[in-house]
């Protein structure tokens, strides 16, 4: 079994991999594109989520949870077929928040459901697949029992409050570009995202640390 | 039996501390004068026989084209306004501890002050918040103090109803020409002559506004056919704005209006018909150093005013003028200044120009200013012979001024006396005996120095003065001061209040869990904090005006969030069920309610940006179904067929819940009447269907009690009967607040219903026991309350009521009857619905734990529920009071703060009335 071997500093070291996918997207819109979230969000948005989406699929497929049943290739389908699942739901969830519906928010809701379906649902698609007693154990916290569990739940649950939490100020008058819908969501997201990443690692090490006590 | 009592007593207890705090905090902080229609005309002072002019028959008699109460002292007036004026923009620098970037910019007006020390002033003028634009033009023009309810007006319809010196001037045949600020033209429509008016809104034009004052001002000087010009510039205000005091473009603004002053002041020396015109360069208000304005600190405040005749005038001027701060200028020379308030503008000009002063004006003639003209130097109201020495300028000057301070007295006693007549809240009784006292001795000082035919001294001159100055202290007191004392009480109470609902809340909630010892004691621990966390999101979010306007979409949001949370519980214990994707798929379509009723909000609402294009453009949506008839008889038949299903609904519900047969009998007969009347009126606009609708509605609630009281609802399980009293009393009202929101109301009334049924659903996830009080729950049924306020189109505002429901079935107007429909109205849907139906959290699942629950436990529940819906309410309108009481200085604090703030008090009151209405109809 794989999961063993998978400690705090290995999740540290992939999580900042899917950092470093961002990182990259970030830096190519503003080097080649020349664009920033601020001014044109939907095509940054596009960028991003195209440079996050393999290194976020790979990674988790790697991950995935049963090894026998489930090859690498299948794992990867599922993260592909769950893209766009996760990113209507992502979609649906800040329609029902409030997000605008008009036409010209269209391209931009689409890539940020996108890149939040990467942050959210498509690492435990690859890791979990359809199982149905992974996705409740997941949402429950009710048996932290894996390392991959915090890998998959604390970032995503990161990018949710960040979401969340970004959409705070765009009712405010302060007439700042940012405050248009996807922005300081995206930021919000993002933001939410690498701080569940740096926390994933801190709370498996209290885990192995835990579980280590108890055996001895 | 102890727990019914409870709940009675608690909710009594707390009606009675909301009404005493909502009662002292009122009188605090809404500040209210009643505006005076009443206008001062020409024949006043003949007609009331005022004891100032005995003498005066004589001098109207000879000018009976003179239509003033006092003889014009000039001929014409130039007033130049120049936006956020500061002080030391242009008072030299020395007076000042160090000298700033933006000091002596303005060196033509220095110069005059330093070579004509006896014909011209600066003075240091004093406004009264609000200093913004349109609250000080309305009071430098009508001479009063801008309060709760002229603001309020003005925000709306700014064009001014009270007396003015503009009005007084058209009246009387005057030439009045106005350039610059539109402003100007939205407060008096139909007066100018001639009018240059430039767009003021756009605060980053700095150039357009005084490039067009500029343009026109020279030719018209040169024109003879004025007699009063009025020149506003802006670019000064929108400097401040957008780049602040301390910047080279304020600079450059200051030395392009130091160039354009230059270019008058050469002019009026040197053109003979100018000779007796005042120029009068002023500010409407002053600026921080950031440019902001509203407020009341020094800064904002302290505002100048400089004045300059072209014709000299006697010297012995100066011992008028009072004892001064001096500094020496540019030149070298000496520059006095002076300190006037504001408020005397008014009536000062008003006396220069002879033109009765305005009925609302509580100013006082000031006497530096009315010194500087050439006319109140000659002899006016007495004969030659009456001096000894007619050469005494200082005499005759003093003899002018007291007579003109004698006609202000009577004016300001005068507004004093109709004011007390007719207004809602008049001055303290004190204060007003104090104030008559001053006048009655300063008016028999001056009819006894008449009639012993001596020279009015200088006492008289000061007692009329004092007069004055203690009257504007009162009104300063009464208008524009809080009377943060009142305003503290009135909070304490509320977070007493507070703490006492906490107290009894926690009493019960530990004796329910006395009760059901059995299951997960501390099981609903977490949902309360998480209740009270969205309580505190939300609460907090009325310290910003921005989330106040956006109030129905924050409620949206915090809904929305509850939804997705209870749909994860969903997740994590089961199945998604299928209320849960109803209820989202609802609120979204409240969303779009709300979002509808945005733009008609921002229509009338400057604050508010609202860009309906960007948000919810749908307009695409029916050219796609372009030409199909349906579409046309849509919007006219989807009410009827809601309204069929909700009869239907309503039908089946009360014959399957109700047991009781005669009254099941009752109930439904009354209820499908209803809406068949509701039906009759939409089909055939017949007025006697909505009055049949009121009198079914009210009969049925009559009723209810009656039979409640004579026991004949009694029968049946407990759980059963409290389900059939809510349906009974929910029934009684529905059709009534139906019919009043008009053709929405069906639709509303439906996600109305399917949204509570989500809600029940959904509530208390995992738990055995489905009887046990949720807090989520209560806290998303006050959220669903919020958002229906919104949907259904209304605000807290008071143009967000919706007048024509008031209507609905009647035609004439009565206060108290169209009242109370209107109040109806605008908190049916939000208030009355949800608490009458708030028993249905406790009594709807109908699961086997609830059969043979114990009385008690119910009803423990229910006095649960009751307490927590009537904290909710209680401590977001507390933050909204202490918001309001923090922010009683904001810009937006009539437009937005006040009505928010009289809105969720009455909000309050009502909970409170109605919790205790239902704690005595169903326990």
């Amino acid at each position: 079994m794989r999961k063993a071997e998978i400690g705090a500093t290995t999740a540290l070291a992939l999580h900042s991999l899917c950092a470093a996918g961002l990182a990259t997207g970030y830096w190519l819109s503003h080097s080649l594109y020349s664009s920033s979230l601020i001014t044109d969000p939907a095509p940054t948005l596009r960028i991003l989520t195209v440079c996050e989406a393999p290194v976020v699929i790979l990674l988790f497929s790697w991950l995935r949870r049963d090894h026998d049943r489930c090859s690498f290739i299948k794992a990867v389908a599922r993260g592909l077929i769950g893209l766009p699942i996760g990113a209507l739901i992502n979609a649906f969830g800040a329609i029902v928040l409030g997000a605008p519906v008009g036409l010209k928010f269209w391209p931009a809701t689409f890539y940020w459901s996108m890149l939040m379906s990467l942050f959210t649902f498509v690492p435990a698609a690859c890791v979990f697949g359809a199982s149905k007693l992974d996705w409740q154990q997941i949402l429950s916290y009710s048996k932290p029992s894996n390392i991959v569990d915090y890998m998959l739940s604390v970032p995503a649950h990161g990018a949710i409050i960040g979401a969340w939490l970004g959409a705070w100020p765009m009712p405010l008058d302060w007439e700042r570009p940012w405050q248009e819908w996807p922005i300081c969501v995206a930021y919000g997201a993002i933001a939410g995202h690498l701080i569940g990443m740096l926390f994933s690692p801190v709370l498996i090490f209290l885990h192995r640390r835990h579980i280590r006590t108890k055996t001895e | 039996m102890r727990m019914r009592m409870r709940l009675k007593a608690a909710a009594a207890a707390v009606l009675c501390l909301h009404c005493l705090g909502v009662y002292l905090f009122t009188r605090g902080f809404l500040l209210t004068r009643t505006e005076l229609s009443a206008f001062s005309l020409p024949s006043d002072l003949l007609q009331a026989q005022a004891p100032c002019c005995s003498e005066l028959p004589s001098t109207t008699n000879q000018d009976q084209d003179l239509p003033g109460w006092t003889p014009p002292t000039v001929e014409r007036v130039l007033i130049l306004i120049v936006d956020a004026l500061r002080f030391d923009f242009v008072a030299p620098s020395s007076l000042f501890q160090k000298k700033q970037k933006w000091m002596d910019r303005l060196p033509s007006l220095q110069h005059l002050a330093s070579t004509h020390p006896s014909s011209s002033r600066i003075f240091k003028a004093i406004a009264d918040p609000p200093t913004t634009s349109l609250q000080r033009l309305k009071a430098l023009t009508t001479g009063g103090l801008p309060t709760f309810i002229d603001v309020g007006n003005s925000f709306a319809a700014p064009a001014i109803q009270e007396d003015n010196w503009i009005h007084q001037l058209v009246h009387t045949g005057r030439r009045v020409v106005m350039m610059g600020d539109d402003t100007w033209t939205q407060l008096f429509p139909h007066h100018f002559n001639h009018s240059y008016p430039y767009p003021s809104f756009n605060v980053k034009d700095l150039h357009t506004v005084d490039n067009g004052v500029a343009q026109h001002l020279v030719p018209w000087l040169h024109r003879q056919d004025w007699d009063v010009l009025i020149g506003h510039f802006l670019g000064v205000d929108h400097a401040g704005h957008i780049f602040g005091v301390d910047s080279q473009p304020m600079v450059q603004k200051l030395e392009q209006i130091n160039a354009i002053l230059q270019n008058v002041t050469d002019i009026m020396n040197s053109q003979k018909h100018l000779e007796n015109t005042m120029l009068i360069v002023m500010g409407d208000h002053a600026q921080t150093l950031n440019g902001d304005h509203g407020g009341g600190t020094s800064e904002e405040v302290e505002t100048c005013l400089f004045a300059w005749i072209p014709r000299s005038l006697p010297s012995s001027i100066s011992s008028i003028f009072h004892p001064s701060t001096c500094g020496l200028g540019l030149n070298g020379k000496n520059i006095c200044t002076s300190t006037m308030q504001q408020l005397d503008f008014a009536v000062s000009i008003s006396a220069l120009l002879g033109i009765p002063f305005p009925f609302g004006s509580i100013g006082r003639v000031n006497p530096e200013l009315y010194a500087l003209s050439p006319g109140s130097w000659d002899r006016q109201w007495l004969p030659a012979s009456f001096y000894e020495d007619p050469s005494s300028d200082l005499k005759m000057w003093k003899n002018n001024y007291a007579h003109v301070l004698c006609i202000n007295s009577w004016q300001v006693k005068r507004y004093i006396d109709s004011y007390s007549a007719t207004s809602v809240m008049g001055f303290p009784s004190d204060d007003l005996h104090y104030i008559t006292k001053l006048y009655n001795e300063a008016q028999s000082r001056w009819s006894d120095s008449k009639n012993r035919s001596c020279k009015p001294e200088n006492g008289t001159i000061d007692e009329f003065s004092d007069f004055l100055l203690s009257f504007a202290t009162l009104a300063r007191s009464a208008w524009t001061e809080f009377d943060m004392k009142l305003m503290v009480v009135g909070l304490g109470i509320f977070i007493i209040s507070i703490i006492f609902h906490l107290f009894v809340f926690e009493r019960v909630q530990s004796l329910s869990n006395v009760y059901d010892n059995k299951t997960q004691k501390s099981s609903n621990h977490l949902q309360i904090y998480v209740a009270f966390l969205l309580v505190a999101v939300r609460a907090v979010s009325f310290l910003s005006n921005s989330y106040i306007l956006a109030e129905g979409r924050v409620a949206n949001f915090l809904l929305a969030t509850t939804a997705i949370g209870s749909i994860r519980s969903s997740l994590v214990y089961g199945k998604i069920k299928k209320h849960d994707l109803v209820f989202l798929i609802l609120i979204i379509l409240i969303r779009f309610g709300i979002e509808k009723g945005m733009p008609k909000q921002a229509a009338t609402n400057p604050f508010l940006n609202y860009d309906s294009g960007s948000d919810f453009d749908l307009k695409w949506l029916p050219s796609l179904f372009e030409g199909h008839d349906f579409v046309i008889l849509l919007p006219e038949i989807s009410p009827m067929i809601i309204l069929f299903l909700l009869s239907f609904l309503s039908c089946k519900y009360i014959t399957s819940t109700v047991h009781s047969r005669c009254i099941k009998w009752v109930v439904t007969v009354g209820t499908m009447l209803s809406y068949l009347f509701i039906a009759t009126f939409w089909l055939s606009e017949r007025s006697f269907a909505p009055k049949m609708v009121y009198v079914i509605g009210l009969s049925l609630f009559v009723l209810n009690f009656v039979l409640r009281y004579l026991g004949i609802l009694e029968k049946g399980e407990t759980v059963q009967r409290l389900r059939s009293l809510a349906l009974v009393m929910v029934s009684a009202w529905s059709p009534t607040i139906l019919i009043l929101l008009g053709k929405q109301g069906p639709f509303v009334v439906l996600v109305c219903i399917i949204a509570g049924w989500s809600i029940i659903s959904s509530k208390n996830k995992g738990l055995l026991d489905d009887c046990k009080m949720d807090p989520i729950s209560v806290m998303q049924w006050s959220l669903l309350a919020i958002c229906l306020f919104y949907q259904t189109g209304h605000w807290c505002t008071f143009d967000g009521l919706r007048y024509g429901a008031a209507f609905i079935g009647f035609d004439e107007f009565k206060v108290v009857r169209q009242a109370i429909l209107l109040f109806v109205d605008t908190f049916g849907i939000s208030h009355i619905l949800p608490i009458f139906s708030l028993p249905f959290l406790v009594t709807i699942p109908n699961s086997s734990s609830s059969k043979g629950r114990d009385k008690t436990v119910i009803f423990l529940n229910l006095t649960q529920v009751y307490l927590l819906y009537g904290l909710i309410t209680a401590i977001t309108t507390t933050f909204t009071v202490l918001c309001v009481a923090i922010q009683r200085r904001h810009l937006m604090v009539w437009g937005l703060f006040a009505p928010k703030y009289v809105f969720d008090a009455i909000g309050l009151l009502l909970t409170d009335v109605l919790i205790c209405v239902s704690a005595l109809y169903y326990c």
